[in-house]
């Protein structure tokens, strides 16, 4: 209920931020970006962020999944290396990368920033689906299910409190990394943060950044919801620190 | 039926866990592999429902040689239960029993009506209220009893169980193997059953196959075990103590005096004294006219005036055994009681009969009659 509270109160104070500069008009020689430029901006990083993340979700599961199974579990520390090395390359770095390999513009900046919040994804369904209970993965085969019934109707389920979880840490990231998008040309709010930024009107960069913390939050809160619906009912708690991982 | 013959499993790395065992369970017997950790039952037990792998050696379930089977298809025919019990908490109780049915094919309906007949069954009730729980949602006693629950789901004609009370405290511990052994006496399930403990043994076999380092070393009854232990580690295993245990063997039933030994409580002093001395007791247990046990009358209160009636000298007296108590129970009431006389009674506290002191003495000399005969011979 605190927490609500809390939350509320930052939502209220970024969207009147992000109102008050939007209705300061002119600064100086300046233009801020009129009401229905701001709204554009922010539906193409809504957009950047949702594609980028299905094709993390996409991506991550599935190589989670492959890493869990007994046979590559051995690969599992490599790859838990390759992604954590990845992320230390910093966002700018890696959406310039990929412009120059794949072009400028929103299809590269999707892929660089779904390649850059696969980790988690990738470490948590990994997690959670090692973590499962030994015994119950013993009771699931001595009754008799096969391989793939024990996949899709013990360990994936057993696991979903930890998937959702990553799933939530890597939206977040991704809407604070999809910023750096707007220097590609691909759009979004970060395209206005630059423009600030370059033009050194702290007006403006406020007017882009408050926005994108409001839809992190945002994203954030809703995901935990949605979450809490797709964990199964036996296996509701709330989630701890740890299931969030080092981020 | 289950048959092992000449089962061997080496494991990866050379650790030769179960070494040539050949054994047979019948059609509803509860067999019992009891050992020291490490011994190789539980190895012997996974290898029935193949968990693990044999190495060499056969084992046919039902006459079928296991490894000719699909493995899933073996194990959805045997009933499966594990001392860490393994319910999956994602889903309800009824889910939970309901697993292998589902496996199965089942519709609905009958895998509906299975689930409530089980729950009924192991006393989880009411009925409605467990379906929906979820395993967190249960105490560790009642846990275990949806565990063997699942075990009987799709009502396999065999049962495999590894320490399934293990965990659980020694009080709910005996009250889930009566019932389980209520169950088993109704539903007659072939049972193959790992445990350590010698008592859960004696207690649950109809035989017991008794494991060393990978070996059986003795396969027979609770009380040919007790009676003629086959070598000195079986005789170690079994305890200093397996007279005691052997009590635990025989029920009160079968060596109460059941003749005519009571008094009724409007007989008179006079009557009570006479059969006293007809019986040569001193103690004598009073029965109301519906035959109910009220207590007893020694010969020091039988002393006063003829027209005094038996009812007004009973001394009160609160323990009573029951027919089906094992004679171990009886002993340890009688050793409380002052008197060393256990009155029997039904259900409706009607008196059935009495054990002695020196009944039990004489049933036990019998037992120690029976071995050294038994011993005796080849």
């Amino acid at each position: 209920m605190r927490r609500n509270m809390i939350l509320f109160l930052l939502l209220a104070g970024l969207l009147a931020l992000t109102v008050w500069t939007t209705s300061l008009g002119r600064v100086g020689f300046f233009t801020m970006a009129p009401p229905a430029k701001l709204l554009a901006a922010l539906r193409e990083h809504l957009e950047i962020v949702l594609l980028a993340e299905l094709c993390a979700v996409a991506a991550g599961i599935p190589i989670g999944l492959i890493l869990s199974r007994r046979s590559f579990r051995r690969g599992a520390p490599i790859l838990s290396a390759v992604t954590s090395i990845a992320q230390t390359v910093p966002t700018l770095a890696l959406v310039g990368i990929f412009s120059i390999l794949m072009g400028l513009g929103l299809r590269s900046a999707i892929v660089a920033l779904g390649v850059y919040t696969l980790l988690p994804i990738v470490r948590n369904t990994y997690a959670g689906l090692v973590s499962a209970d030994p015994a119950v993965k013993e009771a699931a085969r001595g009754m008799g299910m096969s391989t793939p019934q024990i996949l899709w109707r013990v360990e994936m389920p057993l696991a979903m409190p930890l998937i959702m979880a990553g799933i939530r840490t890597s939206t977040v990231l991704n809407v604070g990394s999809a910023a750096v998008a707007g220097m590609i040309g691909a759009g979004g709010l970060g395209e206005i943060i630059m423009t600030g930024v370059s033009l050194r009107l702290v007006e403006m960069v406020l007017q882009g950044a408050a926005p994108t913390a409001a839809l992190a939050i945002s994203l954030d809160r809703l995901l935990e919801i949605v979450a809490g619906r797709a964990v199964p009912r036996g296996l509701r708690r709330p989630l701890r620190r740890e299931d969030f991982g080092r981020t | 039926m289950i048959e092992l013959r000449d089962v061997t499993k080496v494991f990866p790395g050379g650790t030769q866990a179960v070494d040539g065992i050949t054994l047979v369970v019948h059609e509803g017997e509860f067999c019992v592999l009891l050992g020291p950790s490490g011994c190789g039952k539980t190895t012997t037990l996974k290898m029935i429902n193949r968990l693990v792998p044999l190495t060499s050696g056969t084992i046919t379930v039902g006459g079928r040689d296991i490894q000719k089977l699909r493995a899933t298809e073996l194990r959805r025919r045997i009933g499966y239960a594990i001392q860490e019990i393994g319910l999956f908490p994602h889903m309800t109780v009824a889910q939970n029993i309901a697993t292998v049915p589902r496996l199965l094919g089942w519709r609905k309906a009958k895998r509906r009506a299975r689930v409530r007949e089980l729950l009924g069954l192991l006393g989880l009730t009411p009925v409605d209220e467990f379906l929906r729980r979820y395993p967190a949602e249960l105490s560790g006693g009642q846990r275990q009893r949806v565990g063997v629950a699942r075990a009987l789901g799709a009502d396999p004609a065999i049962l495999l169980m590894d320490e399934p009370f293990g965990a659980i405290d020694p009080i709910t511990r005996e009250r889930l193997q009566d019932e389980f052994l209520r169950i088993q006496r109704e539903i007659r399930k072939t049972v193959v059953f790992v445990t350590h403990d010698i008592h859960e043994a004696i207690k649950l076999g109809d035989k017991i196959a008794l494991m060393k380092e990978g070996r059986l070393i003795q396969h027979a009854t609770p009380s040919q075990l007790l009676a003629q232990p086959a070598d000195d580690f079986v005789r170690g295993f079994v305890g200093t103590d397996r007279t005691l245990k052997a009590l635990r063997l025989t029920s009160v039933r079968e060596i109460m005096d059941s003749g005519p030994l009571s008094v009724r409580d409007d007989d008179s002093l006079a009557a009570a004294r006479r059969a006293m001395d007809r019986l040569e007791r001193s103690f004598l247990p009073v029965v109301g006219e519906d035959g109910l046990f009220l207590g007893w009358v020694g010969r020091n209160s039988v002393l006063g005036p003829p027209s005094v009636c038996v009812g007004d000298r009973i001394t009160p007296y609160a323990v009573l055994g029951s027919p089906d108590m094992p004679l171990n129970e009886a002993l340890a009431l009688m050793l409380e009681s002052a008197t060393g006389n256990l009155p029997v009674t039904d259900e409706d506290r009607r008196l059935v009969g009495l054990v002695s002191f020196d009944r039990l003495f004489e049933s036990l000399r019998q037992i120690y009659v029976e071995r050294e005969a038994g011993e005796g011979s080849p």
